[in-house]
């Protein structure tokens, strides 16, 4: 296990694509472990204080990692457990473990992620489990839970898995969604722009786009892409 | 141009030009120019190229490196920005996967021993942004080749058979873009495609002007050779990408049959990969690339280069307009438009080659075809840039071409469907060294009618590349991942006589110069100017008086006047 404490409010943002299995190198290694600070490229232990407790697949971050990027990026397995908020990018790609956040998230959280999961006690901002900007699939696997509020484009492009909101969620909520299921335990504002496929469950109020049309248990679309999503209205 | 000397040492020499086959040689460099030894005296520097290949410049005469089209697909592809190739720092920063940006184009192919690269498609009315970006690539030579094939004026010259004028609009043109040749791309297809139609054949008439593609090319391989410019017509064929177009890429060839120059041919036809295929639809597609070598090696008025797909991510960029569409609508891809005036079009399209894929393993096997089946010195190696892939991949097609193992390797990956419709498992060609050196520099050199590139003789410009590659040991038939190896990353490349790139490691940046031709002596330039204004006024949203690129506005031009 290696705990990480910030030495020092960073100034500009750190780009630390950093995975639990770090943990398992030796200690001289994980030290000189190279991240950027800006446009500087720094050892690990410029910026951290640096705790290591045997061998384990995990990472504990204390303090305010908030401008800390691409923390768990391609991570495969192992834990990370973040004790307090953390930056954009979180669990990116990821195909594997498990991370949890006990304060907030920020953008493109599991962005594209293929497995393991993620929970956030706190809220998450936008693009959650979403298609990085100009790839056809977002998220295709594993599972996503937000307890708190999330902002907008949700699970656009999403091809698998299952993110669960329990707070409310912005607009533009499963777009372009081909797989996979969205559950919304509060309100939201416009879902479904597109989809071809997938489920998007809303127990709140929700706007849906035009090219929906009603179906026994809910709505289906967007027909307009010919699509065969559903969203549903739960209890 | 550096005026410090150099003298490479006992480097086995390939310079086909100059029929220098693997031989031990020394070359002197001075003043950017290669010279006798005589000429050379106090500060040499002397590299030693002992066991190592030396040949000249790689020179790529088909590739779109600069204009509106790339520039869309940067736009439009954003994920194609996140390979990071080079921070800044001594360089500019440079990103891109295939679709590169600027700096980075100059900066790959130096590191791969390449010193040319011509733009093969320059919409004219965006001549001047065409020219600002390719003064933002270093390391190498370059040239645009405006498209004449849809251009209003073009057609109304064509239908009117007043071919002085026409000559005379040409020399104009050139002139006024800062152009190299005369490009034509689907003639009369995009012109009928802005209403919804193509021209499939070569005797489709043009909606509104009377004329077919057969008449549009016949007419600009006369006046391109009434007016005697360094480089033929540059033919993008009709019905590109289209299963049975074979027939009218032969049929566009004949078409230069009655017509013949002694230093060069008088039609090229490009990427003919794309303008190779039998079948009649894309279930029964099949190669004709055995159909299309035969027609060009019975010829000796025509070459072609081979537009070879890479497997990988690529983006289809043409002119070719309808033909864009036909592939969004195929594919399901992104796709934009860019329309160029009265001039002509164009369009872009994502699209990755995937080697299971049978259309796309039959692309691949039908360039290999062209390459192999096709005379050696009638065929340049090309990928179409980026429309068949990234130009950084030439050492996987070099090495292809030389050996069958290397292809029979291959063609385990790819679908079964190439077996059953092309050649390519039975083709027992490989290529020399030599021959692949030719398609690769003095070839491509001729078929632009740049005397001074492509070769290593006395006077010729010192753009020279080393690699790391022994011919007279090398079998590359067997050592195929060597030769590749090699020809991935020079060992030194060096361009007007300075060394610009180390062993993968850029050395200096350097800023090569624009070629453009102007052949106003050979036409008479006044019979057009009342059309112009004429044109000018009624159909183009900018005045005449703002139109084109002044020489003084581009980095390094270099006017070749035609005599």
């Amino acid at each position: 296990m290696l705990i990480l404490k910030p030495k020092f409010d960073f100034e500009v943002s750190v780009e630390m694509e950093i995975t639990p299995s770090v943990a398992k190198a030796d200690e001289q290694e994980i030290k000189d472990f190279e991240v950027y600070y800006g446009k500087k490229k720094v050892k690990l232990s410029e910026l951290f204080e640096i705790k290591k407790e045997g061998d384990e697949a995990k990472l504990v971050l204390e303090g305010d990692f908030s401008k800390v990027k691409w923390v768990g990026t391609r991570m495969d397995e192992g834990e990370i457990v973040v004790k307090g908020n953390i930056g954009d990018h979180c669990g990116a790609y990821m195909t594997g473990g498990k991370i949890v956040v006990e304060g907030n998230a920020l953008d493109w959280l599991g962005a594209e992620m293929k497995g393991g999961e993620i929970i956030v006690k706190g809220n998450a901002r936008n693009y959650v489990g979403c298609a990085y900007y100009g790839d056809m699939t977002g998220m295709s696997g594993g599972k996503i839970t937000v307890d708190g509020n999330v902002g907008n484009y949700i699970g656009e492009k999403m091809g698998g898995g299952e993110i669960e909101i329990k707070g409310s969620a912005g607009d533009f909520i499963g777009t372009e969604m081909k797989d996979g299921v969205i559950v919304i335990h509060g309100d939201c504002g416009f879902v479904g722009g597109d989809m071809k496929g997938g489920t998007i469950k809303i127990k709140g109020n929700f706007e849906l786009v035009p090219g929906f049309k009603e179906v026994e248990d809910g709505f289906e679309g967007d027909v307009n892409a010919g699509g065969k999503g559903k969203v549903v209205k739960i209890a | 141009m550096s005026d410090i000397m150099l003298h490479i040492k006992n480097g086995i020499v390939i310079d086909p030009k100059n029929g220098v086959n693997a031989e031990k040689m020394d070359i002197f460099v001075k003043n950017g120019k290669i010279v006798e030894e005589s000429e050379v005296s106090g500060e040499v520097k002397t590299i030693d190229a002992s066991n190592k290949l030396v040949v000249a410049g790689g020179f790529d005469m088909h590739a779109h490196i600069a204009g509106s089209k790339i520039n869309v697909g940067r736009e439009m592809r954003p994920e194609e920005m996140r390979t990071v190739r080079l921070i800044a720092g001594k360089f500019r920063a440079s990103i891109g996967r295939v679709l590169l940006t600027s700096p980075a184009i100059g900066y790959e192919y130096a590191k791969m021993g390449y010193t040319t690269a011509f733009e093969a498609a320059q919409p004219p009315v965006g001549a001047l942004h065409t020219h600002e970006e390719l003064d933002a690539i270093p390391m190498i030579d370059k040239a645009a080749l405006p498209v004449f094939g849809n251009w209003h004026f073009v057609l109304k010259y064509v239908a009117e058979k007043d071919f002085e004028k026409l000559r005379a609009f040409i020399a104009w043109a050139l002139e006024r873009t800062k152009g190299f040749g005369v490009k034509v791309v689907n003639p009369g297809g995009v012109e009928a495609w802005m209403y919804g139609g193509n021209c499939k054949s070569l005797d489709d008439e043009v909606p509104g002007f009377g004329v077919t593609p057969r008449e549009i090319i016949t007419a600009l391989i006369q006046e391109t050779e009434n007016l005697n410019l360094c480089h033929s017509v540059h033919l993008h064929c009709n019905n590109l990408g289209t299963p049975g177009n074979y027939e009218t890429t032969i049929e566009s060839m004949k078409l230069a049959s009655k017509f013949s120059n002694e230093k060069r041919q008088v039609l090229h036809v490009t990427h003919v990969q794309f303008n190779s295929y039998a079948g009649s639809s894309w279930r029964d597609v099949a190669s004709g690339a055995a159909e299309v070598a035969k027609y060009v090696n019975s010829v000796d008025n025509i070459t072609i280069d081979m537009g070879q797909p890479i497997f990988g991510h690529a983006t289809a960029m043409t002119g070719d307009a309808p033909f864009q569409f036909t592939l969004h609508k195929l594919t399901g891809a992104r796709w934009s438009n860019k329309d160029s005036e009265i001039e002509g079009g164009a369009g872009i399209v994502p699209i990755a080659y995937l080697p299971k894929n049978p259309v796309h393993a039959l692309q691949w096997a039908i360039g290999l075809e062209l390459g192999l089946l096709v005379d050696s010195d009638k065929v340049v190696l090309s990928t179409d840039y980026p429309n068949g892939g990234p130009f950084t991949e030439y050492p996987y097609v070099m090495a292809m071409l030389m050996s069958k193992k290397m292809r029979e390797k291959e063609l385990e990956r790819v679908s079964p469907y190439v077996q059953k419709a092309t050649n390519l498992p039975s083709i027992d060609v490989e290529k020399t060294l030599y021959e692949v050196i030719h398609m690769t520099r003095s070839l491509p050199a001729r078929v632009m009618g740049m005397d001074s590139k492509g070769h290593l003789g006395v006077g010729a410009d010192a753009d020279i590349a080393i690699y790391d590659l022994n011919p007279l040991e090398v079998d590359p038939s067997n050592d195929f991942e060597t030769v590749y190896k090699a020809f991935k990353t020079a060992v030194y490349t060096i361009k007007g006589g300075e060394i610009i790139a180390k062993e993968g490691e850029l050395v200096k940046e350097v800023w090569g110069r624009t070629f453009w031709v102007d052949a106003r002596n050979k036409a008479a330039m006044d019979a057009i100017e009342s059309d112009l204004d004429d044109m000018f006024e009624k159909y183009y949203s900018l005045q005449r008086v703002n139109y084109g690129v002044e020489e003084a506005w581009i980095k390094k031009p270099e006017r070749l006047v035609m005599g």
